[in-house]
């Protein structure tokens, strides 16, 4: 007797979500079964990778993280095209660090013109990501929507305690939102519950769950978006039937165990293969969780990643 | 300044109750209130935290701690924490209405006599007092039959009654002689069933005294003990009264009383404490029933698994820590008169058995009073007090859980928040076009604060006409002046100043709906737990039975928008009123119902919560309104915006 895979019959759906727009536009969601498991289910759209774009130049990556963006480090328009044409990111993260609070608190009016820039250089879809501070990524981002007027950017991250003004900002011009909460899937439900009640439609919020490095709490993230996907296939649970996107290379990449140079701790080995080991493999563990995007930096990580998704999706 | 050893003694006078006590110097302004009897609110327990025990000094100086708790504006006017303060003059000092407890108000319960006899729903027992007095007209002795005087009066029980295996108290041996001989050797002796098999002689009386036969049941509850004088004869109440319990003015929930009992003394002072109010309330029943003290034969007690262990002097301190095991579930009898209970010698004292450290013998009498053991209806029996107690069972299986709901719905843990006296606010409605509230108090006294039901109301009203999302936060887009932004965050304005007692705007706030909806969501995540752990869910429960004065008085319409109870058909609500003092009470009515209590308390098993995953994840899903999940409501519609 031949062997029969033992299969889970599913009843939920995700829902679609088109980022940015034109020719360009990507969309994602659309799963009918759990990640990647195509012999019991679709995954029309695969996963899809942004790279990163900081709007100041960093100060405290490693060598590895930089040697790619030379030059261009200091402008984020160059930076972003580099990605695009160097490197063949399908989107691109802007990065707002400028503005937090705690370092230079850079102004919303400032911060939004560089956005609107690399906004109007660029055709992939675009996602602005804050500074986690509520106050002020209500102030940034507010702005940023408002400049960049029907970009249809994907805005983020839109928590709890900032959610009513910048989904308010985000649906008055035509931006994507990005739902986030601190690792807990009542908490993201909650969430999107309250950004329905507001008026936000289902097809412009993408779930930001939270996440984190491999050694610092993965294994958490992992289990919340399983069970957000086993909540949204399984149970019909409509209000978490959303693509999720993770924002995972500045988590890895500020880790000790990356910084450190092979010099000083040579059992881990080469500093750079190491860096990027460490993202590409996060970021596969999240994609194996559920993730419908993760936010990349280093390109030979991203290669990697891009080989995995082909093979494991390959027929 | 050192305190010399020649102490100097000061006088200090306490309003409105004019009590006067003369204390030495330096004495904590708060145990000379709690020693003059006057009650004043401290729910940390005197840690200096609450800000709840501030009185005004009228004359006089005290030497006091400064917190944060007083304002400038209060410390000016003289308002000093009395728990932070030391008596350093002769004194005058004012209780204000916030600080002060009364008695009074508290009597808005005893009107209820009447459905809480109704709300008994144990059916099938026999009115058969555990003590029984027993009239015997003895045979006088002469040379020929000379048995002693105990075998004389054993041999007439069992001539009379035909009863065996009775044995003597000592106090009747050393009384015995004279009081056959004081009424031509017609006696009445008083009988008390000590277990399945044996009975005990406790008393003994001239002549026939049975138509004079009572007994006390009490309620003691963290808050408030309410007492019920019964007759024996008749199976009838005769009075009714409760007070606070004084142990109050050491901390308001059990955790805090637990901690105080560990200081030098605490233990012995919390005992005297509730004791104390016990006595005032049998003063009360007493007198207000025109009977004698010594006419009453028994006491019942049910309570909570601390107050059971305070009121008997038992150490509570490893009720707290985990494993969470009590140092007792079935007391034995004891003399109330041998812990200081002002009754006569040979009175006995049976506290209802209690489950876990958290599920105690107020919870057993409540499940027996609503008769759930006898039953094979799927029950959910809740009981909102300190703490919220919950039975899931029927005849067959019965689990509890304490769910640490904390004292919102006694008002704790709310800013303008006070249990349900004249002047809280409990009525409350919304005008969706001006969102104008339309308030009613209790008593159509002016406003003072807002008592646990009103809470539910209000954030009932508030989520359906959209001024709270269903996270509990304000809707600052409206266009109204009632939501304003205060010192604890956004608040919506209840009732403005001029309208009220305190003088203050009457508000509430952010900070109290996150703890409103904290402790609804301790509730109903113990009922989701509970329920799952048997394989069943809260839609297959065919009653709920709704126990606590508290619970009385809650909107089942409003708790279940809120979340607090499951979205069922509203016919399957029951409430009984207070659970465990009706519970006490048919104990002292009947063996037969004894004996079940002690059954009940047995085929209990406690899931203790607090260490409990499952908990936790309902618990979280329930932190918002009225339920992350709107399926488990699906009665409840939220307005959108």
């Amino acid at each position: 007797m031949a062997f029969e895979v033992p299969k889970i019959s599913y009843s939920g759906k995700i829902k679609e979500v088109i980022l940015g727009k034109g020719d360009k536009a990507v969309t994602v969601g659309g799963e009918t079964s759990y990640p990647l498991h195509l012999f019991e289910g679709g995954m029309p759209k695969l996963p899809r990778i942004a790279m990163e774009v900081y709007d100041m130049p960093p100060d405290d990556w490693p060598e590895a993280a930089l040697a790619p963006f030379k030059g261009v480090t200091d402008n984020p328009v160059a930076w972003a095209k580099k990605c695009i044409d160097e490197y063949k990111a399908e989107m691109i993260c802007l990065q707002l660090l400028s503005t937090d609070p705690n370092g230079l608190d850079r102004g919303a009016d400032e911060a939004a013109e560089v956005v609107r820039e690399v906004a109007d250089a660029i055709d992939v879809p675009l996602i602005v990501w804050g500074t986690d501070n509520h106050e002020k990524d209500t102030e940034v981002l507010r702005k940023v929507c408002e400049t960049c007027q029907d970009k249809r950017l994907v805005i983020g991250p839109v928590e709890e305690g900032d959610y009513k003004k910048i989904a308010a900002a985000a649906l008055g011009y035509n931006h994507t939102v990005i739902a986030s909460s601190p690792i807990d899937i009542n908490l993201a439900k909650q969430l999107n519950i309250l950004l329905g009640n507001l008026g936000v439609p289902d097809n412009q919020i993408i779930i930001d769950p939270t996440v984190s490095s491999i050694g610092y709490g993965i294994e958490y993230c992992y289990s919340v978006m399983e069970r957000i996907r086993m909540a949204a296939l399984t149970q019909q649970d409509e209000k978490l039937q959303l693509p999720i996107i993770c924002n995972i290379a500045r988590e890895t990449w500020k880790t000790k165990e990356v910084k450190i140079p092979a010099a000083e701790e040579p059992k881990l080995g080469d500093t750079k293969k190491r860096g990027i080991l460490m993202e590409a493999m996060s970021a596969l563990i999240l994609l194996l969780a559920g993730g419908d995007v993760v936010i990349m930096r280093h390109p030979e990580a991203i290669d990697l990643i891009r080989d995995m998704i082909t093979e494991l999706s390959a027929s | 300044m050192t305190r010399g050893s020649t102490c100097n003694k000061y006088t200090v006078h306490f309003k409105p109750d004019n009590i006067d006590i003369v204390v030495d110097e330096g004495a904590n302004l708060m145990e000379t209130a709690v020693a003059a009897g006057v009650h004043i609110n401290a729910s940390c327990g005197g840690a200096g935290v609450c800000g709840t025990c501030n009185v005004l000094i009228k004359s006089g100086q005290v030497e006091s701690t400064r917190t944060d708790k007083v304002s400038d504006k209060d410390y000016k006017k003289g308002i000093r924490q009395s728990c932070q303060s030391r008596v350093t003059s002769d004194l005058i000092v004012e209780i204000p209405a916030g600080a002060r407890l009364e008695k009074a108000v508290l009597t808005r319960e005893i009107g209820d006599i009447t459905t809480q006899m109704q709300a008994a729903l144990v059916s099938g027992w026999r009115f058969d007092p555990p003590v029984k007095k027993l009239y015997l007209e003895l045979i006088a002795p002469t040379l020929e039959d000379n048995v002693s005087d105990i075998s004389r009066l054993l041999r007439g029980i069992k001539q009379q009654y035909k009863l065996e295996n009775i044995s003597v108290s000592f106090e009747v041996l050393a009384k015995i002689a004279q009081i056959v001989r004081t009424d031509n050797w017609q006696v009445t002796a008083t009988i008390l069933l000590e277990d399945n098999s044996n009975s005990k002689i406790i008393n003994i009386e001239p002549g026939d005294t049975r138509t004079r036969h009572y007994s006390f049941a009490f309620d003691t509850g963290t808050t408030a003990v309410r007492g019920q004088l019964l007759d024996l004869n008749r199976g009838r109440i005769m009075a009714h009264a409760i007070d606070y319990n004084r142990q109050i003015s050491y901390g308001e929930d059990v955790i805090s009383r637990i901690a105080w009992s560990q200081k030098t003394g605490g233990l012995k002072r919390l005992q005297q404490a509730v004791i104390a109010t016990i006595n005032d309330l049998i003063k009360e029943l007493i007198d207000s029933a025109g009977i004698e003290i010594k006419d009453v034969s028994h006491i019942v007690v049910a309570a909570n698994t601390v107050m059971v262990q305070l009121l008997l002097g038992i150490d509570p301190k490893y009720l707290r820590l985990s494993p969470y095991v009590p140092t007792i579930s079935t007391a034995p009898l004891l003399k109330a008169k041998s812990i200081g209970i002002n009754t006569g010698e040979h009175v006995h004292l049976y506290a209802v058995p209690s489950v876990a450290s958290y599920v105690g013998g107020d919870i057993v009498s409540g499940i027996l009073g609503a008769g759930v053991h006898q039953g094979e209806e799927s029950t959910l029996y809740i009981d909102i007090g300190t703490n919220g107690e919950i039975v899931i069972g029927n005849s067959d299986l019965m689990l509890t859980a304490s769910c640490s709901a904390g004292p919102t719905f006694e008002g704790g843990g709310i800013k303008h928040g006070m249990i349900a006296t004249p002047g809280a606010i409990e009525g409350f409605e919304i005008n969706p076009s001006n969102l104008e509230p339309v308030i009613t108090t209790i008593d159509n006294a002016k406003a003072k604060g807002i008592c646990g039901s009103g809470l539910i109301n209000i954030a009932a009203a508030l989520l359906k006409a959209g001024v709270i999302t269903q996270n509990g936060k304000f809707n600052t887009d409206l266009p109204t002046k009632r939501i304003r932004e205060g010192e604890d965050g956004y608040e919506y304005i209840l009732v403005k100043a001029p309208h009220t007692q305190i003088g203050k705007d009457i508000v509430i706030t952010e900070i109290d709906m996150d703890n409103l909806i904290r402790s609804k969501a301790a509730m109903y995540a113990g009922y989701k737990t509970l329920f799952k752990s048997i394989g069943s869910r809260c839609t297959d429960v065919e009653r709920v039975i709704i126990a606590g004065t508290f619970g009385s008085n809650i909107n089942i319409e409003n708790a279940i928008t809120i979340g607090l109870l499951p979205d069922l058909p509203r016919d399957r609500f029951i409430f009984i009123g207070n659970g465990s003092l009706l519970g006490a009470r048919l104990i002292s009515f009947s063996v037969d119902l004894l004996r079940d209590g002690e059954r009940v308390a047995g085929m209990m098993t406690n899931l203790e919560l607090s260490e409990n995953a499952d908990f936790m994840s309902n618990y979280m899903a329930a932190l918002f309104l009225p339920h992350t999940n709107a399926d488990e409501f699906p009665s409840v519609i939220i307005k959108k915006g």
